[in-house]
C-alpha cells in the first residue's frame, strides 16, 4: 500500500521517465512520450491515494504531516538530507502539479507533434515535473533550494526550446539571469537562518524562531532575503520582466511552468515559511504586500495595450501572482493557497486554449486574429470560461478565490490596499474581456489565418475542456459542505491555514460589490473594443503619452538594459582588461619573459672559449685561496 | 744553507708564470708549455717539502717522480689532441675553437 | 751569502728567465727553447736539493723526451704559423690573476713558521737505494698504475694522431 511515507515516489516517477527518455528515447516508438505521460498520470494516481491517506490521518490529534527521506551528507552543523514532508500545504500544491500537469502532458502530445526534438521536450518536461515535486515536498531549505534551481534550469531549457530563434534564446537567458538575481538573496537568507539554527530543517527553524532564537532584525533580514527569491521566481516587481518574454517557449511550457506551477513556487515558499514571517518584524509582511500591490497595478495596466495573445495571459499571470502575494502579506495562507489552486486550472486553461489558436492559425497577435469563434467554437467556449474565471465572475472558481483575497485584505490591511485590489479587479475584467473580444469576436483581421483556422484535435481539445470544467467547479471547494462531501475536514479554510482552521463565511459586501464591478467592466470592454474598436483607438490617440508609457512597459526593460550595458558590461570590460593586461601580459607572460631574459644574461658566460674558462677557474682559485689565507691567519 | 722559503718562492714564481702563460697565450702548443712550467713549480715545492720537512719519509720525492711520469704521458696525449684540432679546424688558435658556446 | 745561496740564485735566475721566455716569447720555437732552459734549470735545483735521482729523471724525461716531442710537433706541422699574441681583456685579467696568485702564495710562504714544522737548514741526502726500495715496495701499486697510464697515453696518442682513412 502506498502511503504518505512513500512521498519520494512522486518525484521519482517523472525523474525516471527523464532518465529513460534521455538515454534511449530516440529508439522508442513515438519517442517514448507515453513514458512521460504515463509517469505523470501514475504520479497523479499515487498522489490521490496519498491524499486519501492524509485525509484519514487528519482525524488524529496533533497530526502535522508525514516525514520521510534519507540523510545524504552529515558533518557537524552541516547536513544534507533528502527529506520529504507530506502535509496539507504540500498536498494542495501537488494536486495542481500532478492533475494539471498530467492534462498538459497529454495536450503536448498533440501540440508538439512533428517537432524534430519531440523526445527532448518530454524529457525536459519530466525533469521539470520531478524537480517541482521535490521542491514542494522538501523538508529542508537546502533541498528546496536545489529543487528551486533545478526548476529554474528546466525553465531555461524549455523557454529556449526552439533555440534556433534568437528571441527564444535571449528570453531563456533573461529568465535565468533575472531569477538568479533573486536566488542570490534566497541563498543568503538560507545561510542566515542556518547559521543560528545549525540545521536546514524547516520545522527546526520554525521552532527556533518561535522560541525567539533569532533576534528580530536578523530574522527580518533573513526572511526578506528569502522573499527576494520569491520575487524573482514569482515574477514580482522589479524582477517581473522575464515572464512576458518567457512566452517564446512552446505553449504547454507556458501553461505548466509559467502559470500553474513554477511561478507559484515563490508563493508556496512564502506560505511555507509564514511562521518565520510572522515571528519577524511586521515590516517584512508590509514589504511583501507593497511589492505585491506594485506588481498587481503594473501588470494590470500594461495588459491593456499588449497585442500578443500569450503575453496578455502572461501579464494576467503576473497580476494573479501579485494578488497572491498581497494575500500572504495579509497573513492569509488560506486565501493565497486557494487562489493558487484554482489559478492553476483556469490559467492553464487560458494558455492551452490560446495554444489551440496558435496551433491552428500559426498567428500570435490580435492584429492577425479575430472572429475565430465561428471556426473554433469549443476552444472559444473554453477560453471564454477561462476569461470569466480570471475576471472573477460568479459562480466561477476565480470569483470565490478572488473574494477570499479581498476579504483577507480588508481584514488584515488598511483601506489603501483594498482600494488598489478593487482597481485591479476592474482592470482585470477589462483586459481579459478585451483579449477575448479581439481574438474570437468581430471580423477576422487576417483572412489567410482565418481560412486555416480549425478546431483542435482531440488530444488538445480534451484537456482544454477538462480544465474548463475544473475552472468552473474548483471554486466550490470554498464551501465546507463540499469539502466534507469529499471526505476532507471541510472547505479550503479548514484544510490549509496558518494557525487555526476557519469555516467558510460568505462576505456579502465583497461578493456583491465585486460581481457588480466585474459585470460593469465586462460591458465597458464590450463597448470599447468590439467591432472596429474605435473608442479604444480614440483613447489611444488622445492619451498618447499614457499609451506610450504602457506600451513600453513603464520603460523598465529599457532601464535594465541600460544598467546592463553601462554598468555590468563596462565593469566586465574593466575586469577583462585587468585580466588581459595585468594578470596575463604582465604577470604570466612577464614573469616568463623575465626568466627568459635572465637566462639570456646568464648564458653569455658560455663563450665556448677555453681561455675564458681557464681565467674563471684561476680567478676562483685565487679567491678561495685568499679567503683561506685570511681566515687562517 | 738555503732556507726553504727560497725554494718555495721560486716554485710559486714558476707556477704563477705558468698560470699567466695559460691565460694569455693563444697558441695551443704554447699553452701546453705553460702547463709544463706550472708542473715544474709544483715539483720544486714537493721536493723541497720532502727534503726539508720529512727527510725520513720522502713522499715528496716519490710524488714528484710520479708527477713527472704522468706529465710526460699528458704531454704526449695533449699534443696528439692539438694535432687533431689543427687538422680538423686548420687553426691552433684557441680563441677560434668556440662551437660549444651557447 | 754562502756559496750555496749564491749557487741557488744563479740557478734560480736562469730558471726564472727561462720561464719568462716561455710565456713572453713571440716565436713558438723560441718559447720551446726557453722551456728547455727552464727545465734544465729545475734539474739544477733538484741537484741543489740533493735529489740526484730526480734531477736525472728530470733531464732525461723532460729535458730530452718532452722537449723533443714538442719540437717535433712544432716543426712538422704548421702550428708555428698560428698567432701567439694575447688578446686584450684576457691578457690584463690573466696578468692580474697570476700576479695575485703569486702574491697569495708568497704571503703564505713568508708567514708560515717553518721552524715549528721541523724545517732545518740541513738538507739530508736521500740515497737512491732507499728511494728504490720504497718505490718498489711501498709504492708498488702506484708504480704499476703509472705504467698503465703511460700505456694508455701511448695508445691514445696513436689513435688520435692517426691520419684520416681514405675510403
Amino acid at each position: 500500500m502506498v502511503g504518505m511515507e512513500h512521498a519520494w515516489v512522486l518525484p521519482a516517477l517523472p525523474f525516471g521517465a527523464f532518465v529513460v527518455l534521455l538515454l534511449v528515447g530516440r529508439y522508442l516508438p513515438r519517442r517514448g512520450d507515453f513514458l512521460a505521460v504515463g509517469a505523470m498520470v501514475a504520479a497523479a494516481v499515487l498522489f490521490s491515494l496519498m491524499l486519501a491517506d492524509l485525509v484519514q490521518a487528519l482525524g488524529e490529534e496533533g497530526f502535522q504531516g508525514v516525514a520521510s527521506g534519507i540523510d545524504w551528507l552529515k558533518f557537524d552543523t552541516f547536513q544534507v538530507r533528502l527529506g520529504f514532508f507530506f502535509d496539507n500545504l504540500a498536498a494542495v500544491m501537488l494536486a495542481v502539479v500532478t492533475y494539471v500537469g498530467s492534462l498538459i502532458f497529454i495536450y503536448s502530445t498533440g501540440y508538439m507533434q512533428g517537432d524534430p526534438r519531440y523526445g527532448w521536450f518530454f524529457a525536459a518536461m519530466s525533469l521539470f515535473a520531478a524537480s517541482m515535486m521535490t521542491l514542494v515536498l522538501a523538508d529542508n531549505l537546502l533541498l528546496l533550494y536545489g529543487a528551486w534551481e533545478a526548476v529554474g534550469f528546466c525553465s531555461y531549457l524549455l523557454i529556449g526550446f526552439w533555440h534556433e530563434r534568437r528571441s527564444a534564446a535571449e528570453a531563456a537567458k533573461k529568465a535565468f539571469i533575472t531569477t538568479r538575481i533573486g536566488d542570490v538573496g534566497f541563498l543568503i537568507g538560507i545561510v542566515l537562518l542556518w547559521r543560528e539554527a545549525g540545521t536546514f530543517d524547516l520545522r527546526e527553524i520554525f521552532r527556533l524562531a518561535s522560541a525567539g532564537g533569532y533576534s528580530s532584525e536578523y530574522l527580518t533580514l533573513a526572511v526578506l532575503m528569502l522573499f527576494a527569491g520569491a520575487v524573482g521566481k514569482s515574477a514580482q516587481f522589479p524582477l517581473h520582466v522575464w515572464l512576458p518574454d518567457a512566452m517564446e517557449g512552446p505553449t504547454p511550457v507556458s501553461a505548466l511552468i509559467h502559470a500553474a506551477t513554477m511561478v507559484v513556487a515563490g508563493v508556496y515558499l512564502v506560505a511555507r515559511t509564514m511562521p518565520l514571517f510572522e515571528a519577524a518584524d511586521p515590516v517584512a509582511l508590509q514589504v511583501v504586500t507593497a511589492i505585491g500591490l506594485a506588481t498587481v497595478m503594473l501588470s494590470a495596466t500594461v495588459a491593456l495595450v499588449v497585442r500578443d495573445v500569450k503575453r496578455v495571459i502572461a501579464y494576467s499571470t503576473i497580476n494573479s501572482l501579485g494578488l497572491m502575494m498581497v494575500a500572504l502579506g495579509s497573513r492569509s495562507v488560506t486565501a493565497a493557497m486557494f487562489y493558487l489552486f484554482v489559478h492553476g486550472f483556469f490559467k492553464a486553461l487560458l494558455f492551452l486554449s490560446a495554444g489551440n489558436v496558435l496551433h491552428a492559425t500559426d498567428r500570435g497577435t490580435v492584429d492577425e486574429l479575430g472572429g475565430l469563434r465561428a471556426k473554433m467554437p469549443l476552444t472559444a467556449l473554453a477560453f471564454g470560461v477561462g476569461t470569466l474565471a480570471m475576471a472573477g465572475l460568479f459562480p466561477l472558481s476565480g470569483f470565490w478565490a478572488k473574494d477570499e483575497i479581498l476579504v483577507a485584505a480588508r481584514e488584515g490591511q488598511g483601506v489603501a490596499v483594498s482600494v488598489v485590489l478593487w482597481v485591479s479587479v476592474a482592470l482585470t475584467a477589462l483586459y481579459m474581456a478585451r483579449l477575448y473580444i479581439l481574438t474570437f469576436l468581430g471580423k477576422p483581421r487576417d483572412p489567410h489565418a482565418y481560412e486555416h483556422a480549425h478546431e483542435a484535435p482531440p488530444a488538445m481539445l480534451a484537456p482544454v475542456l477538462l480544465l474548463a470544467l475544473g475552472a468552473v467547479v474548483t471554486g466550490f471547494w470554498a464551501f465546507d459542505q463540499v469539502g466534507e462531501a469529499l471526505a476532507l475536514p471541510g472547505g479550503v479554510g479548514k484544510f490549509v491555514y496558518l494557525h487555526e482552521p476557519h469555516p467558510f463565511e460568505i462576505s456579502v459586501g465583497e461578493a456583491a460589490g465585486s460581481s457588480a464591478l466585474v459585470v460593469a467592466c465586462l460591458l465597458v470592454a464590450g463597448l470599447v473594443w468590439s467591432g472596429e474598436a474605435r473608442p479604444a483607438q480614440l483613447m489611444a490617440q488622445r492619451l498618447h503619452p499614457l499609451y506610450q508609457l504602457l506600451w513600453n512597459k513603464y520603460y523598465i526593460d529599457d532601464l535594465y538594459q541600460w544598467v546592463v550595458n553601462r554598468i555590468v558590461l563596462a565593469t566586465g570590460a574593466m575586469v577583462a582588461w585587468f585580466d588581459r593586461v595585468v594578470v596575463n601580459d604582465t604577470g604570466v607572460d612577464g614573469s616568463a619573459g623575465l626568466a627568459a631574459l635572465w637566462g639570456w644574461i646568464m648564458r653569455q658566460v658560455q663563450t665556448g672559449k677555453m681561455p675564458n674558462y681557464a681565467l674563471a677557474i684561476a680567478g676562483g682559485a685565487v679567491v678561495i685561496g685568499a679567503v683561506v689565507l685570511v681566515t687562517r691567519m | 744553507m738555503i732556507p726553504i722559503q727560497h725554494f718555495l718562492l721560486l716554485g710559486a714564481l714558476l707556477f704563477s708564470l705558468g698560470v699567466y702563460g695559460v691565460l694569455s697565450r693563444r697558441n695551443v702548443v704554447l699553452i701546453l708549455m705553460s702547463v709544463e712550467l706550472m708542473l715544474q713549480g709544483v715539483n720544486i715545492n714537493l721536493v723541497a717539502f720532502a727534503v726539508y720537512l720529512s727527510p725520513q719519509e720522502f713522499r715528496g720525492l716519490i710524488f714528484a717522480l710520479f708527477v713527472i711520469t704522468v706529465a710526460a704521458a699528458e704531454v704526449g696525449l695533449a699534443l696528439a689532441i692539438a694535432l687533431r684540432l689543427f687538422r680538423n679546424r686548420a687553426t691552433a688558435n684557441v680563441d677560434e675553437v668556440d662551437t660549444l658556446r651557447w | 751569502m754562502s756559496y750555496e745561496e749564491g749557487l741557488f740564485y744563479l740557478v734560480a735566475v736562469v730558471t726564472g728567465l727561462g720561464g719568462l721566455g716561455v710565456v713572453l716569447a713571440r716565436n713558438v720555437v723560441y718559447a720551446a727553447l726557453f722551456l728547455i732552459v727552464a727545465l734544465l734549470g729545475v734539474a739544477g735545483l733538484f741537484l741543489l736539493l740533493s735529489a740526484e735521482f730526480l734531477a736525472l729523471v728530470q733531464v732525461l724525461i723532460y729535458g730530452a723526451a718532452v722537449t723533443i716531442l714538442l719540437l717535433f710537433v712544432i716543426m712538422l706541422t704548421r702550428v708555428r704559423d698560428a698567432p701567439t699574441t694575447p688578446v686584450a681583456p684576457q691578457q690584463s685579467l690573466g696578468l692580474a690573476v697570476a700576479a695575485s696568485l703569486f702574491g697569495l702564495l708568497a704571503t703564505a710562504i713568508l708567514l708560515t713558521d717553518w721552524g715549528a714544522l721541523g724545517a732545518t737548514e740541513e738538507i739530508t741526502l736521500v740515497p737512491v737505494r732507499e728511494l728504490g726500495k720504497v718505490l718498489f715496495q711501498r709504492w708498488s701499486v702506484p708504480f704499476e698504475v703509472a705504467s698503465l697510464v703511460l700505456l694508455v697515453a701511448l695508445l691514445g696518442a696513436i689513435v688520435l694522431a692517426r691520419p684520416e682513412e681514405e675510403e
